[in-house]
């Protein structure tokens, strides 16, 4: 450890001799190098060495570091150890106040989130994530808080025991991270106020910084990513949200074609969108919900406090032209004769939609003003920025009594309009320069269509991930929980006598925060109503296909676009997506383009913990802040940026280059500015973004055509002596968001290094993400082809992980013998696939055989089935929980009774004889065993269940065996199979019901039909099983396992997976791995060259002899190994076929569905081929005598239907009351139901008997 | 085909209960209905069915 650390400083040191002292030195790290240095020649001297090996190690560093789901989980980090204590702290949040005691208060000191435990029998217990997937549980640590209160007329601070009591070592063990942000985070608090569910691998979760071996003694696989919940027993991922970022001016396009500027500001208080608008007369307009009608902007800057129209103009207009465009917005205000703030206000105040007056004019005392809070809360379902609680209106609060319309509006421009730009103590300033920036950029739109912005750009995305979703949730359900504590407080407080006094803090009910955010999880409906907010499918069960499908679904990013509009825009590749985002990864179909995946090193970023020491930082960079420079200057004589930090403006800056470099300098070294804050310059203004979400990614920083990263640094990272994170803090490599990327020039690869180049690219296959990284020589693919085999990745069967027979999951696919391929990738090492594989390396012939393979069908070889390709294991998990009802009964499972002697009545001994057929997996216990065959309709588990689940029962009764009626739970499954009872559990769940849970195992070999895909998209199913002695083989005796159609290749130009043959040969007879990294690998040329040397031709082919004739093949036949994955979709899952069965109840038509043993349908263009070929008899048969056929009684009188007398044996007509001309008619039952229906609905259909 | 029915006769001996394995201590329970379902060695609520004793025939493919 502690050399460890000294070779970092060494290496440190030498960084920074680096950076100071001549920014092209060669690292000095032996003589050689120097004498090398000197003998070269004399003007290259400065120049570093240059080729740089093994640069590709920066990236198993990095991934060591962090993992493949960091982003998840740095994300939930920061919402516990930052975010939450925010929340809580916040001022609307932070005291629960009480309107009949002004005395009265309740205020949070601090906000703890523990370790995971449960209660269970009132002692805490720890628990692991592993126990919380059997026992149904969710895996959640309880949040705890100190509280400070008044109890009568004494305060009364409530602390955690350890603070007040030394535990002081324990809480110093806790701190042995250095890291300087706070001491120590204590992990509980005074009063629980509810679980928390626990992302894994986050930092109080127990598997954090575990060893493999300790992983493994918690029933955890090492590979497993984390980064998931697990809520009652079932693992579900919070996916990653895409939006367009928030407080920033977009310039968009109208529905007219005009642009208009519009900001979403959101903050904690309150969310809402102002636009900037232009009429076709040249108008400029500012669009707010609160405002009923469209505010002219130069009223809106006189209200703001602008009142001169030069003053207007400066602020807004830098040329002429953007003076002539404003000529049309300042007559307007002119002619509406406004021309102070106060006439402004008054104007302003009109326009406020009607429901805002309901609550203009009231009497400030403080407990009105709370009542007037909540009212305005609930009229104002519609008014977006009033929405809010009422501490963001307190902020505003005029000082007097009396508040006026004007006062109203002052507020409203103040704190709702704009809100993430602060008008502290209604300085407008900052405001109306924000405005003024806003306009400028509308104009300039206007002059130049070019500078509409594109909403597409990835700079302009935020992702949203699974702690800034939690915070909404828990911000909304605290909130909650403190209206609760208030209308408590109220309750008691408002009577005059009490019995007791009262306690605040024995008030507090944890189900509010627990079951919210449970449910919120386990249903994926975020409903946050202060935002208006309702989102559905927030999250989804994590798919344990494969473990490629586990990874591939925890970088899956979904955006929040409908799926329905036909638009590309959004769903088109973005240049800006280049090594942020995966370009092959994405669905085919509706989403395609919608929902993406992040490239291998994307990271995301999380808020800024401390915005305030880098805006002083800024600062004292030399930034002027608005409030001290004048309206004019800024545009006139020397160049001056406006300085932006997170999208709201903080200053000007005389030489905005040197504010860039100056900050990304300190970025390197790590002084101040941290290391995902990204500086970006343009012509007018420095962006300089801390927010969180932005996606980036780390690049090798390059000086005077150099990288800084040397081959002493990838040797140390491959010795270990040296991890990612010292690379960053040695400002070798940094983090550069899309924004910032547009001011660098990166170098693809070191060769293209130049003077100019900011940056290098670690490795040009990170722009991959997990599953395409899977697919060898993806470069010489068609680019469709490797989108469908990032789809078909993820539904191929393989190890799971290494806990893949501890879990029981509903239902695991399983390969019976995982193989690692032959020819991999370097991601594919990264991610472990190679540990947890996800097919089996088979011997492809290229050819055609038998008339069993076109159309994409393979043709098997049946002595590798037997051998044990393709084979695999099919677990279910089946199971009951045993409820306990309100009166105190439950259910039960009863042993089988079996009479001992069976009775010599034949009937008899026939019906025991069938019960004891479905009662043979039964033990004494009622349950079935473990290790027992289970073919269709046996039964496994023998349940009762009470008849009287409501009302109270009596002991006696319930022992009674009448008392139980029989819900025994039945297997059912494909008819032709017999399964295994692999397992049987029994545990008890947070509720403590009883569960039993048993899996059931079937193993399955291949069979016709079943579906097959190589790793290029070249899907296919089984076409023919043949035994191996009609295979063709060659001289060596090699005989394929497969045998695929030719004619694969030609339309679907998959070139990757013949290289991959070749390479698979070359690997087989070298006895080497082969790499088939993107755009790397190993090339074709060797490969030949290998198989040449092994006697083979180069070109792969081999010279075969036909199984069945024994004559050699017409033709050399290209053969040899190809990573083959099969496919979940099996026939025994889809097999299907009636002639007769279950009908439905309604309209006695066959029931519809495999699973309900359904009718096939005959459908609407079925029927329309029959029409067109005339077989109209058959249409008959078909949708009649096979399907509803129904005899009704017609009368041929009346027309109606009528019905069969069966004493009188003859049809009658209860209309006429006769039955002379009543006629048995022929018609589908769904046709009568149709009649009957009509008939209800007052429409009388006759039918004319003919 | 009376072979699986004989067998369970005699292997389900009355009176003798079922055993249940532990998951984390391996200790065998005995466990009656109405029971909590806990081990009585660690306390660990998870327990599994002991694999069965009669004779079973599988057919490998």
């Amino acid at each position: 450890m502690v050399r460890k650390r000294k070779s970092v400083r060494f290496a440190q040191g030498e960084a920074e001799d680096e950076l100071q002292g001549g920014v092209g030195h060669p690292t000095a790290g032996s003589h050689d190098q120097a004498m090398e240095c000197l003998t070269r020649d004399p003007s290259k001297l400065s120049q570093p060495i240059r080729h740089l090996q093994d640069k590709y190690e920066l990236l198993p560093a990095f991934l060591r570091v962090r993992g493949l789901v960091r982003q998840h989980i740095d994300s939930f980090n920061y919402f516990i150890q930052h975010e939450i204590r925010k929340i809580v702290k916040a001022k609307a949040n932070v005291k629960v106040t009480c309107d009949s005691d002004p005395n009265f208060y309740l205020k949070y000191l601090n906000i703890y989130v523990g370790d995971p435990v449960v209660e269970e029998d009132y002692v805490a217990t720890d628990i692991t994530p592993h126990q919380c997937r059997l026992r149904d549980m969710t895996y959640a640590a309880p949040i705890s808080v100190d509280i400070e209160y008044t109890r009568g007329e004494e305060t009364v601070v409530k602390r955690a025991a350890e603070s007040i009591g030394g535990n002081e070592p324990d809480e110093n063990m806790l701190n042995s991270g250095d890291r300087g942000v706070e001491r120590k985070e204590r992990t509980k608090g005074a009063i629980s106020i509810g679980r928390l569910p626990l992302m894994l691998g986050c930092c109080r979760c127990i598997l954090q910084d575990k060893t493999e071996e300790e992983l493994s003694e918690l029933q955890e696989c090492p590979l497993d990513p984390g980064g998931y919940f697990v809520v009652k027993g079932v693992e579900k991922v919070i996916l990653i949200q895409e939006q367009l970022s928030k407080n920033r001016v977009i310039i968009d396009l109208d529905s007219h074609g005009l642009p208009c500027a519009s900001v979403a500001s959101a903050t904690h208080e309150r969310k809402s969108k102002t636009h900037l608008i232009v009429k076709s007369d040249g108008r400029i307009l500012l669009k707010h919900n609160t405002f009923a009608e469209d505010v002219p902007i130069c009223i809106i800057f006189k209200a703001m406090g602008i009142e001169s129209e030069q003053e207007m103009l400066q602020l807004i207009c830098t040329s002429k032209e953007h003076m002539n465009l404003m000529v049309p917005s300042i007559r307007e205000c002119m002619e509406v004769g406004i021309h102070v703030q106060k006439q402004a206000l008054e104007y302003c105040a009109s326009k406020f939609k009607s429901s805002r007056h309901t609550y203009t004019y009231s009497k400030g005392n403080a407990g009105r003003k709370k009542k007037k809070g909540n009212e305005k809360a609930r009229n104002n379902g519609d008014a977006n920025g009033s929405v809010g609680q009422d501490a963001g209106e307190d902020r505003y609060k005029h000082p007097f009594t009396l508040r006026t319309k004007v006062d109203e509006a002052r507020d409203v421009l103040a704190g709702v309009i704009l809100s993430h730009v602060p008008a502290p103590g209604y300085n407008f300033r900052e405001k109306a320069f924000y405005l003024s920036t806003m306009t400028r950029r509308l104009l300039e739109a206007l002059i130049d269509p070019e500078k509409v912005d594109d909403k597409d750009y990835y700079g302009n995305k935020r992702l949203e991930l699974a702690g800034q979703l939690l915070a909404l949730l828990f911000e909304d359900l605290f909130k909650r929980l403190n209206s609760d504590l208030k209308r408590q407080a109220d309750a008691v407080l408002s009577k005059a006598n009490r019995a007791t006094q009262f306690d605040i803090a024995k008030c507090f009910r944890p189900d509010t925060i627990t079951n919210g955010l449970e449910h919120a999880i386990a249903s994926g409906n975020w409903t946050v109503k202060r935002f208006r907010m309702e989102r559905k499918g927030v999250t989804q069960v994590l798919s344990r296909l494969s473990y490629v499908a586990t990874l591939g679904m925890m970088t899956r990013i979904t955006s929040q676009f409908e799926k329905t509009r036909k638009i590309s825009g959004p769903r088109a590749l973005q240049p800006s997506q280049w090594g942020m985002l995966c370009p092959c990864d994405t669905p085919e179909g509706e989403s395609c383009g919608l929902v993406k995946n992040l490239a291998i090193m994307t990271h995301v970023t999380t808020d800024d913990e401390d915005p305030g020491s880098l805006k002083q930082l800024i600062y004292s960079l030399g930034c002027e802040s608005i409030h001290l420079v004048t309206n004019s200057t800024q545009h006139e004589g020397q160049k001056r940026s406006l300085v932006y930090l997170n999208g709201s403006i903080l200053g000007v800056h005389r030489k905005p280059e040197m504010l860039a470099t100056t900050l990304r300098q300190l970025r390197r070294k790590g002084m101040g500015v941290g290391i995902y804050v990204s500086v970006q310059c343009d012509d007018s203004a420095v962006n300089i973004a801390s927010d969180g979400g932005r996606v980036c990614r780390p690049l090798i920083i390059c000086d005077r055509g150099a990288a800084r990263v040397t081959k002493e640094h990838t040797e140390m990272l491959k010795r270990n002596e040296l991890n990612f994170d010292d690379l960053l803090t040695m400002g070798l490599v940094e983090y550069l968001d899309v924004n910032e990327e547009n001011d660098c020039l990166i170098a693809l690869r070191e060769g293209d290094l130049d003077e100019e180049t900011t940056h290098l690219e670690i490795e040009p296959f990170t722009i991959l993400g997990v599953c395409a990284g899977l697919i060898p020589y993806p470069h010489h693919n068609q680019s469709p082809r490797n989108t469908y085999q990032c789809a078909m990745g993820k539904q191929a069967m393989g190890s799971m992980a290494y806990n893949q027979h501890k879990r029981m999951d509903t239902l695991l696919y399983l390969l019976v013998y995982p193989q690692k391929p032959l020819v991999k990738t370097k991601i594919l090492d990264l991610i472990n696939f190679d540990q947890l594989g996800a097919g089996q390396n088979a011997t492809v012939a290229v050819m055609s055989y038998s008339g069993y393979d076109i159309e994409d069908a393979i043709v098997m070889n049946k002595a590798s089935l037997d051998r044990g390709f393709g084979r695999c294991v099919v677990l279910r998990k089946y199971g009951t929980t045993i409820k306990k009802y309100t009166n105190r009964t439950s259910d039960r499972i009863v042993p089988v009774h079996r009479p001992m002697d069976p009775s010599d009545d034949p009937k008899f001994v026939k019906l025991k004889k069938n019960l004891m057929r479905s009662h043979k997996l039964l033990d004494d216990d009622g349950i079935a065993a473990p290790g027992s065959k289970i073919t269709d309709g046996d039964m496994y588990i023998n349940k009762q269940t009470p008849t009287q689940i409501r009302d109270p029962v009596a002991e006696s009764i319930q022992r009674q065996n009448s008392f139980y009626k029989p819900t025994p739970q039945y297997y059912k499954g494909p008819r032709g199979e017999t399964g295994v009872v692999d397992k049987v559990l029994l545990t008890s769940n947070e509720e403590n019901h009883f569960l039993v849970k048993a899996l059931i195992r079937h193993t399955r070999r291949p069979e016709v039909g079943d579906k097959f895909s190589s790793r290029h998209g070249q899907k296919g199913v089984i076409g023919a099983i043949v035994p191996q002695e009609d295979m063709p083989f060659s001289d060596m005796g090699i005989c394929p396992d497969l045998v695929m159609n030719p004619h694969g290749f030609p339309s679907r130009m998959t070139v990757g997976k013949m290289i991959e043959l070749l390479g698979g040969k070359a690997a087989v007879f070298d006895g080497k791995l082969k790499d088939g990294t993107c755009f790397a690998g190993d090339s074709v040329e060797g490969l030949c060259k290998i198989l040449t040397e092994h006697g083979f031709s180069y070109s792969g082919k081999d010279y075969l002899t036909c199984g069945q004739s024994g004559e050699p093949l017409q033709a050399y036949i290209f053969m040899g190994p190809v990573y083959y994955q099969k496919l979940k979709h099996m026939v025994m899952d889809k097999m299907h076929a009636r002639a007769r069965g279950p009908r439905v109840v309604l309209t006695r038509q066959p029931t519809e569905g495999r699973s309900r043993d359904g009718g096939l349908r005959l459908g609407e263009m079925e029927r329309d081929c029959l029409v067109a070929h005339g077989a109209s008899r058959l249409i008959l048969e078909r949708l009649m005598y096979s399907s509803d056929q129904f005899t009704v009684h017609v009368c041929s009188k009346c027309g109606l239907l009528g019905y069969y007398d069966h004493r009188e044996e003859r049809g009658m007509c209860s209309k006429c009351g006769k039955s002379e001309q009543v006629k048995p008619v022929k018609i589908p039952y769904a046709c009568k139901l149709l009649f009957q229906e009509l008939q209800s609905m007052n429409i009388v259909p006759r039918l004319e008997l003919s | 085909m009376n072979g699986p029915g004989t067998a369970t006769n005699q292997v389900t001996a009355p009176g003798e209960g079922v055993f249940y394995v532990c998951g984390e201590c391996g200790w065998e329970n005995k466990i009656k209905p109405g029971d909590t379902i806990q081990c009585r060695e660690c306390g660990y609520r998870i327990l599994y069915k002991k694999r069965t004793r009669r004779v079973v025939q599988y057919e490998a493919r």
